[in-house]
């Protein structure tokens, strides 16, 4: 790749970012590389050693806040028509209701997700409890003499302590998987900005 | 590294880089490099950091026919500095306090 491809390939991938940013990421890693050149290093490597430019762009996409990417998304919105304004307004009360019901059942699929994790949760705890309370209850049994109903308890006991274990890395896994969808969400709602930008 | 602290020092790394003469971004990187990885994208946004809260102030000037540009570390950056240097000596006693049950 030459300094020519790299600067218009990385302006094509950081489209949707404000201009001045965008401007200014273009002259500096032109300095870069130009640099790198005269320290005697051959323009391909030079170019190699900043990285590709798909993990350029993630690098500039986690260190823009999104409120950046918000703010220059609707100020490169064109001006809006005093027809559109009266429209937007007379028609707030359907689209403004419909943003807040969307945004409610998202924000209630979400809440129900963490629901669940949470009952798996309280379903471990009571089978440990009830581990706990079967092999207790089986002891006693077993010293009024009542052998067999005491070792059956015992029994089931264990079994419930089996599946607690099982359902513990369970348990851990989907909370695991819901921070990481979690911050995949954040992540995506970012790209979003950038992407529709052309 | 927790990525706060991690960029706190490295905007504190920055500063150093440019406190004794200005420097460009090249050198910036390679200046740093025995110490600290630092990648291009992530020196730019902590110099446009550094210059918005006027720690540092930019200069373009010619250089081999091409426009580069120096960055000068400002009274505030200085403080920046001196400041790191303080709270380092009271992490430090805290490193010390905490290492202490190790021994």
């Amino acid at each position: 790749m030459t300094k020519q491809e790299f600067l218009s390939g990385l302006e094509e991938k950081l489209s949707g970012l404000p201009e001045e940013d965008i401007r200014g990421r273009l002259i500096f890693y032109s300095e870069m590389i130009d640099d790198r050149i005269e320290d005697g290093i051959p323009e391909e490597s030079a170019i190699m050693d900043l990285g590709s430019l798909e993990e350029i762009k993630k690098q500039v996409l986690s260190e823009i806040p999104i409120s950046k990417l918000v703010k220059e998304k609707m100020r490169t919105r064109r001006r809006l028509g005093a027809g559109e304004i009266i429209l937007i307004v007379l028609g707030s009360p359907l689209w403004l209701s419909l943003l807040i019901a969307t945004f409610a059942v998202v924000l209630a699929l979400y809440i129900v997700l963490w629901a669940l994790i949470i009952s798996l949760w309280a379903v471990e705890l009571s089978l440990i409890v009830s581990f706990m309370a079967a092999v207790a209850a089986g002891i006693v049994l077993l010293c009024q003499g009542r052998g067999t109903e005491g070792i059956a308890l015992i029994g089931a006991g264990l079994v419930l302590a089996g599946v607690s274990v099982f359902l513990f890395f369970a348990c851990k896994a989907a909370g695991k998987g819901t921070v990481i969808l979690t911050k995949k969400i954040g992540k995506g709602i970012k790209s979003l900005f950038v992407r529709k930008e052309k | 590294m927790d990525v706060q602290v991690k960029r706190g020092l490295l905007d504190v790394c920055v500063l150093a880089a440019i406190k004794n003469e200005d420097s460009y971004g090249y050198k910036i990187i390679k200046d740093m490099k025995p110490y600290i990885e630092l990648s291009e994208s992530t020196l730019y946004t902590i110099l446009k950091r550094l210059e918005t809260a006027g720690m540092l102030t930019v200069r373009s000037a010619e250089h081999d026919g091409r426009l580069r540009k120096y960055y000068h570390i400002t009274g505030t950056g200085l403080k920046r500095i001196e400041l790191f240097k303080e709270e380092w000596k009271e992490i430090m006693s805290i490193y010390q306090f905490v290492i202490r049950e190790d021994q």
